[in-house]
């Protein structure tokens, strides 16, 4: 997400001009994270394209309501968010409930490396923030995404800080809740 | 529940944190620009007829206020004529506007139903652009 705030007004002033192709710059620019944005709001790779493409025809589409006091890429994650929480409450994505979240088994095979483990701690964790409801998970995937920003998150959901933050904290609380065996495993080296 | 300790914050944090990136597809950009291209060559959409559409909805809104003047007119005679006394032996009167009994239903169906074609038929002409 480093690409430059002058690029894409460049690029959006000349498809406002009636230069189509000057699209497809925003399009390189920005797919690799409205790909995974959608991803991790259907884990389905798939869908994630699906989603992605049609969050920048809708930014095509709406491109002239761009205010340029906002930086572009504000814009396009609000609108990307708001086109993949409804397309989630349409057809929501296939979860599993937090009581069926399996949990690691106590008893490990005991040549198993520790790497082994911290994955399976790891997507179990995943898998529980897919399982919550869909207010807190929505919190947890905006604020991991924008790298633990509240602010971003907050403005790509369009609610206030402060709701974003009980959210987190409140789904943070239900996952640690549902996994206790899961935070209390000897900890994993970092990556 | 138990309250979450800052060491288990930190560890939601770091295994969320973690998560995998993946990459689009070699064709997402050609695609989008396809999708991008066909939207840019479909015309745009047709606005809604306001100048040919007024005057059937100036005359509908006239229509619509004659009958709730005439339905309020109706309910304030139903109104009077309940307010004296009610006599068990005496039958209810009706309101003026069942007056002309199955003569005058007949006219006012016929009316309806000819307001109705007539509407129909204009919004078909309008809708088909020879008006």
């Amino acid at each position: 997400m480093n690409a430059s705030a002058s690029d894409d007004q460049t690029d959006v002033e000349r498809v406002l001009a009636g230069n189509v192709s000057a699209f497809e710059g925003i399009v390189r620019r920005w797919q690799t994270p409205l790909v995974n944005l959608a991803y991790r709001f259907c884990h389905d790779r798939g869908r994630s394209e699906d989603m992605a493409q049609e969050a920048f025809l809708r930014a095509y589409r709406g491109l002239a309501q761009w205010r340029k006091e906002a930086v572009f890429s504000t814009w396009l994650f609000a609108l990307a968010t708001n086109l993949y929480r409804s397309e989630l409450r349409r057809i929501p994505a296939r979860t599993v409930s937090l009581e069926d979240i399996a949990e690691p088994p106590d008893t490990r095979p005991a040549d198993r490396h520790q790497e082994d483990t911290a994955y399976d701690r790891d997507l179990a964790v995943r898998r529980a923030v897919f399982a919550l409801p869909a207010k807190y998970r929505e919190a947890l995937t905006l604020f991991y995404f924008h790298d633990m920003d509240v602010a971003t998150a907050s403005r790509s959901l369009g609610l206030p800080e402060g709701t974003v933050k009980a959210r987190l904290f409140r789904g943070r609380e239900i996952l640690r809740s549902k996994l206790p065996q899961l935070l209390t495993v000897p900890h994993l080296k970092e990556a | 529940m138990r309250r979450l300790t800052e060491h288990d914050e930190a560890e939601i944090n770091s295994i969320l944190s973690r998560e995998d990136e993946i990459l689009p597809s070699s064709g997402f950009t050609v695609s989008v620009m396809d999708a991008v291209r066909r939207e840019a060559a479909s015309p745009p959409p047709i606005p809604f007829p306001w100048k040919r559409a007024l005057p059937g909805l100036v005359v509908a809104g006239l229509a619509l206020l004659l009958i709730l003047i005439r339905v309020i007119a109706a309910i304030a005679q139903l109104g009077k004529a309940a307010t004296p006394p009610l006599s068990m032996s005496m039958p209810p009167v009706p309101p003026p506007i069942f007056h002309g009994g199955l003569g005058s239903a007949a006219i006012w169906t016929m009316l309806a139903l000819l307001v109705a074609l007539v509407s129909v038929k204009l919004s078909m002409r309008v809708a088909s652009g020879r008006m």
